[in-house]
């Protein structure tokens, strides 16, 4: 153990000595070069852009999605379309005005680019027919006569054939009181090869559609995958909003704490100049922004701040002591490195087990995460110090920091209380009962969304109120479930793969939360009843071939691919809560482990609740995965840092207490362990070590000087605690604005985090020492790392 | 436990290895039981009928629903097939009859509880071949008697033509489904199906004859509906305006001039006249079976089914059409309370009870 920690720490701590060398002897340069570099990442970092992709919010090496990501080519005329409802707040759809407007928004859509103009579907576009049968067999036309004028006698015909076109719930409201226009998108455009750019599409949608034709008498509802990303990155930039919100009130606070220009202006630049390296540096790497990573740099800018703040609390001290800036600042340097560079690793490290979660949004928050804190070392643990030395803190903060440390009764002198036996042993009771509530209320938990609609938007904005009025008013909700029936080449459409999926369907109408499915099946058992005059004793599927390839000569796009070995069966939920996601990816594999073969495979899963299964998933088995690989690696270090068990229990357990807590919170509010929320534990624990970790050096500090614990305590609130006090604050500022973010995935991880950053620091001020004076941290067990005589020499030498 | 896990493998394996050799595919319609489903009232239903005071509903899958409380309450009954099934009769309260898809029927002999399949498609194929080949054999010999008759001669060639195609439609296997049944005793009855395919028993179901020579059917028209009149005369309605009489009892049929080249899907007898419906709201009327008269009901949608009781008929039809009378001359709408296709209906103790595309419907009071 000793071996090891050594073999870890040796070099960290003799790179101390160079790193302090280095830059304040050659403070120049150090300012050159980070002048330099946060020019070039500037640069880099306007040119970063917004990205949301498909692809990397799902599990791409789930089964699921590995299935999926097969027969994509074939399935690419599924998922991406738009729909736009056109709706009457008086009277019906039958009215010459209305029809005008539908012909209109029709035209409009045919011409926005990315559409795929020949699948574009309204009851005004040629695609869309009525047929009838009749004793010579099937007659038709478009639902639109060619002869249509406007007249109330046309207006008879277009109701007439609505109705026989088999559209109501598809293209016209259940209650004749909208229709829509069924967009489909390509995701590259087969000419051009050009990326859809859902951001230019969804703005395109508003502008030209919702802004120009929605009246007094009309509505316009959209809704669609494109739709969503396209809202998505819109409100995703307003968060840009917050981040300046963010800056000046971490500004106030600054100042308000340090009562010094400098030494509130100083860690603010330096902690922007963290950000704009960040950002700088995931575009030099490729990255784009995407919403989830969107709240990285809050975060870096946060932690960095916190940072700042301790050395320029440690800065006041030694000026207050009698240091120049230069010496103080050095002071400062030395007195933190270990602590903030063991901090600032456990952070990362944190982050960085964020990565056995194979979600690509997640590995690439941890990324960006991890960036950011590798960053900040930079900014704020070098360049900081460097800048104050050159500025200084100014003469009302060293006043202030020198009366801090003298006065006796300070308001922290109440918290001693936790250090003394009998506060120690309430405190740790409270916490033993809190944890057991905690646990309680977390068996709760549940994974994945909870709310109806797009999940990553809020209820009751604008797409999720278009969502619920198309769920109210047609007959196919929005969360679709496919699985992919897949066979030899030419055999999607015998009898004997035709006939079990029939079974399947009808198997699936038994299943809880399944409202309907669709498949090449219904094409044929349709058409196979039209071709027998409409009967319904023929509505089934035929066992002659011969029949079947008949009733299969026109078929609808997406229900088979072009070699015939795909046949995907589409199921409407009621819903994608994890209940309703679980039950029918168990009833699916139970079908398929009984009917399946070889020649007719049933595979999951594509479709949004199809993802969001997998998803689920492998969110599940990765919480507790993260879990013990966060908490893991934050123990080792410390273990490694501190040398002593018990030191690792007054550490960890506060932060554990805390990630109870937050999941109880999640449970009683309703939030899902999800992508989104998924990580805030892991960013919660990464963070929060921070706190234990400054207190407790400074706390073990006082203890090896041979201080009792209440006075070490006392001397260490006055000092670290303080600033971890205002830390909490800066990181809970940074976040809980998030929670007036549109996008509800942002909103809830500002609540959680904001939940975490407090009940951490609380933690640490106030479990951490009550567990010290429990398990009797006092006497000689306390080791330090740092701080030798020869350190003492050098510098009094300098 | 060990060595039972054994066996059962071993049996298993033996069973895979045997299904490699027998005709039927592993999971066969025919022979795979149906699926239980909560919603299976709600399913495609294509025909009910009344076992005394039981109700009997059969549709698509397999499906076979059972009601003791005038159809508020139905328990799907297990079955050990799941082709659509088309039409149920009983001939009493005990002894009942469904037919289906791919040529099946299957019988029960307590009221409805428990169901056994007693004739499939590749029977039925069988048993046509048969019958061809015997009338070829029969026609050969009697042409040999009489080389010039020049009718002998174009009866064989139709009859060999015929052999061939059933030989083709046997190799094909089970793909004729079986589309009415009409018991005219407990041991005479009747099963109606595609492409003019027609068997009939005379032992109550023990042994069954192929019929379908005996009908003058050269296109091989869908036969769709039969029923039985005051007289006793048997009517077969069909696609393509197909419409048979026999006046002795089934021996014989007559091909009767029909009203319509449409396709009749139901024809049934009200108070002493016959109805004969189908395609597009064609409605008519016939005292004797040999005059009809169309019948004017406002509504062109597809009728599909008819029932008729001491005081009523109604008919069902597509888009949720029901059209009730109580003369056989004029036809009221009723509200169905939906837009889905029916098929079928049955009155017990004045409750009128649907069955259609979206399963059993409750039709509302309207005793005028």
């Amino acid at each position: 153990m000793n071996k090891l920690s050594q073999l870890i720490m040796a070099p960290i701590k003799g790179s101390e000595e160079f790193a302090e060398r280095f830059l304040f002897h050659r403070r120049l340069l150090v300012l050159v070069v980070f002048a330099l570099a946060t020019l070039f990442l500037a640069w880099q970092a306007v040119q970063i852009r917004p990205d949301a992709s498909f692809v990397k919010m799902i599990p791409t090496s789930h089964p699921y999605v590995v299935n999926y990501l097969k027969n994509r080519d074939d399935l690419s005329g599924l998922g991406n379309s738009v729909r736009v409802a056109v709706a009457v707040k008086e009277g019906d759809i039958f009215t010459a005005e209305y029809q005008q407007a539908l012909q209109q928004i029709t035209d409009e859509l045919f011409f926005i680019p990315g559409v795929d103009r020949a699948a574009l579907k309204s009851i005004w576009t040629p695609n869309v027919r009525w047929t009838e049968v009749t004793e010579e067999g099937f007659v038709g036309g478009p639902v639109i006569p060619p002869e249509y004028d406007g007249s109330p006698e046309s207006l008879d015909q277009v109701r007439t054939n609505v109705l026989r076109s088999g559209q109501v719930g598809l293209l016209v409201a259940n209650d004749f009181r909208s229709a829509i226009v069924q967009v489909p998108l390509f995701d590259k455009h087969p000419d051009t090869g050009e990326k859809l750019n859902y951001q230019a599409l969804s703005e395109q949608l508003e502008s030209l559609i919702r802004d120009k034709y929605e009246s007094d008498n009309l509505s316009i509802h959209i809704t669609g995958f494109a739709k969503i990303i396209g809202d998505l990155i819109a409100g995703a930039v307003q968060v840009v909003i917050f981040f300046g919100i963010a800056i000046l009130i971490t500004l106030v606070l600054l100042y308000l704490y340090s009562r010094s220009v400098s030494g509130a202006l100083v860690p603010l630049a330096c902690s922007i100049v963290a950000v704009i390296w960040q950002l700088g540096l995931l575009k030099t790497l490729g990255y784009g922004l995407d919403p989830y990573s969107m709240l990285v740099p809050f975060l870096v800018f946060a932690i960095a701040v916190s940072h700042g703040v301790q050395i320029v609390n440690t800065i006041a001290l030694e000026s207050a002591r009698g240091a120049d800036s230069w010496l103080a600042a050095r002071r400062a340097f030395r007195a933190l490195y270990i602590p903030g560079l063991t901090a600032l690793l456990s952070d990362g490290i944190g982050f960085v087990t964020l990565m056995v979660i194979e979600i690509r949004v997640i590995q690439d928050l941890a990324i960006a995460a991890s960036l950011g804190v590798a960053v900040i070392i930079l900014t704020n643990l070098f360049l900081l110090p460097v800048i104050m030395s050159l500025v200084g803190i100014g003469k009302t903060a060293t006043k202030r920091a020198a009366l801090a440390e003298q006065k006796q009764h300070s308001g922290w002198q109440l918290l001693t209380w936790f250090a003394r036996p009998r506060g120690a042993f309430t405190a740790v009771g409270v916490a033993l009962v809190l944890l057991g509530l905690g646990l309680f209320q977390s068996q709760q938990l549940q994974i994945g969304d909870l709310d109806t609609g797009a999940p990553e938007l809020r209820p009751d904005s604008r797409y999720n109120q278009d969502n619920r009025f198309i769920t109210e008013n047609y007959s196919t909700s929005s969360d679709i479930f496919v699985v992919m029936v897949g066979t030899e080449n030419e055999q999607c459409s015998s009898f004997e793969t035709l006939s079990l999926v029939d079974r399947f369907q009808h198997y699936l109408t038994d299943i809880k939360g399944v409202q309907s499915s669709v498949s090449l099946v219904d094409v044929s058992r349709r058409v196979t009843s039209g071709l027998n005059e409409g009967n319904l004793k023929w509505r089934t599927v035929s066992r002659n071939q011969l029949v079947i390839n008949a009733s299969l000569s026109y078929v609808p796009a997406g229900l088979m691919n072009p070699s015939c070995s795909l046949l995907p069966v589409i199921i409407f939920l009621d819903d994608h809560k994890a209940s309703t996601l679980t039950g029918v990816t168990q009833a699916v594999g139970q079908f398929a482990d009984q009917y399946g073969s070889e020649q007719i495979r049933f595979e999951m899963a594509a479709g949004n609740s199809g993802f969001e299964a997998a998803t689920n998933q492998v969110i599940s088995t990765a919480q507790y995965q993260m879990l013990a690989w966060v908490y893991g690696v934050v123990s080792l270090l410390c273990l490694l840092t501190f040398r002593s068990f018990k030191t690792l229990i007054c550490i960890i357990a506060p932060l554990a207490l805390t990630s109870v807590l937050c999941q109880a919170l999640m449970a009683s509010m309703g939030i899902g362990v999800k992508v989104a929320t998924l990580p805030v534990i892991a960013l919660g624990v990464g963070i929060g070590v921070d706190y234990g970790i400054y207190i407790y050096s400074k706390l073990s500090t006082y203890l090896v000087q041979g201080m009792p614990l209440r006075d070490a305590y006392l001397n260490t609130l006055k000092t670290t605690g303080k600033s971890v006090a205002f830390t909490g604050m800066t990181l809970a500022i940074g976040v809980v604005l998030w929670v007036m973010s549109p996008i509800k995935f942002q909103a809830d991880m500002g609540i959680l985090l904001t939940f975490m950053f407090l009940w951490n620091m609380l933690g640490a001020l106030i479990l951490l020492p009550a567990l010290a004076c429990v398990l009797g941290c006092e006497k000689s067990t306390v080791t330090l790392p740092k701080k030798d005589s020869r350190k003492q020499e050098t510098e009094n030498a300098l | 436990m060990g060595s039972i896990q054994l066996k059962l493998r071993w049996l298993l394996s033996a069973t895979l290895l045997l299904q490699l050799f027998l005709p039927v595919a592993a999971n066969d319609r025919l022979t795979t039981p149906a699926v239980k489903t909560v919603r299976a009232s709600q399913a495609l239903l294509l025909d009910i009928t009344a076992a005394g005071q039981q109700l009997i509903a059969v549709g698509d899958q397999g499906v076979v629903l059972r009601s003791s409380d005038e159809g508020l309450s139905w328990q799907q009954i297990q079955t050990p097939f799941s082709v659509m099934l088309t039409s149920t009769f009983f001939t009493d309260e005990q002894r009942g009859w469904v037919v289906g898809h791919d040529g099946l029927m299957a019988f029960t002999n307590d009221a409805g509880l428990s169901w056994q399949t007693g004739l499939d498609g590749n029977q039925i194929n069988r048993l046509r071949l048969e019958r061809l080949q015997e009338l070829l054999l029969e026609a050969e010999s009697l042409s040999d008697a009489d080389p010039d008759n020049e009718a002998l001669l174009e009866r064989l060639d139709l009859l060999s033509w015929q052999v061939d195609d059933a030989q083709v439609a046997q190799e094909e296997g089970p793909s004729v489904p079986l589309l009415d049944i009409l018991f005219t005793s407990p041991e005479r009855g009747y099963l109606l199906g595609g492409y003019g395919l027609l068997l009939r028993t005379d032992d109550g179901g023990q042994s069954w004859q192929y019929w379908g020579d005996r009908l003058e059917n050269p296109d091989s028209f869908h036969l769709n509906a039969m029923t039985v009149d005051h007289r006793g005369f048997l009517y077969i309605a069909g696609e393509a305006g197909l419409l048979f009489r026999s006046i002795d009892d089934g021996v014989s049929w007559e091909t009767l001039d029909s009203p319509y080249e449409g396709s009749f899907f139901a024809v049934t007898e009200f108070d002493h006249q016959l109805f004969l419906m189908g395609l597009r709201g064609h409605l008519y009327r016939s005292e004797d079976g040999l005059d009809w008269i169309a019948v004017e009901t406002g509504s062109g949608a597809t009728l599909n089914g008819a029932y008729s009781s001491q005081d009523k008929v109604l008919l069902l039809g597509a888009g949720g059409t029901v059209l009730q009378s109580s003369d056989g001359l004029r036809f009221k709408r009723l509200d169905s309370g939906g837009r889905s296709s029916l098929s079928a209906a049955v009155i017990i103790d004045h409750k009128t009870v649907l069955v259609g595309e979206q399963g059993v419907v409750m039709l509302e009071a309207n005793d005028e």
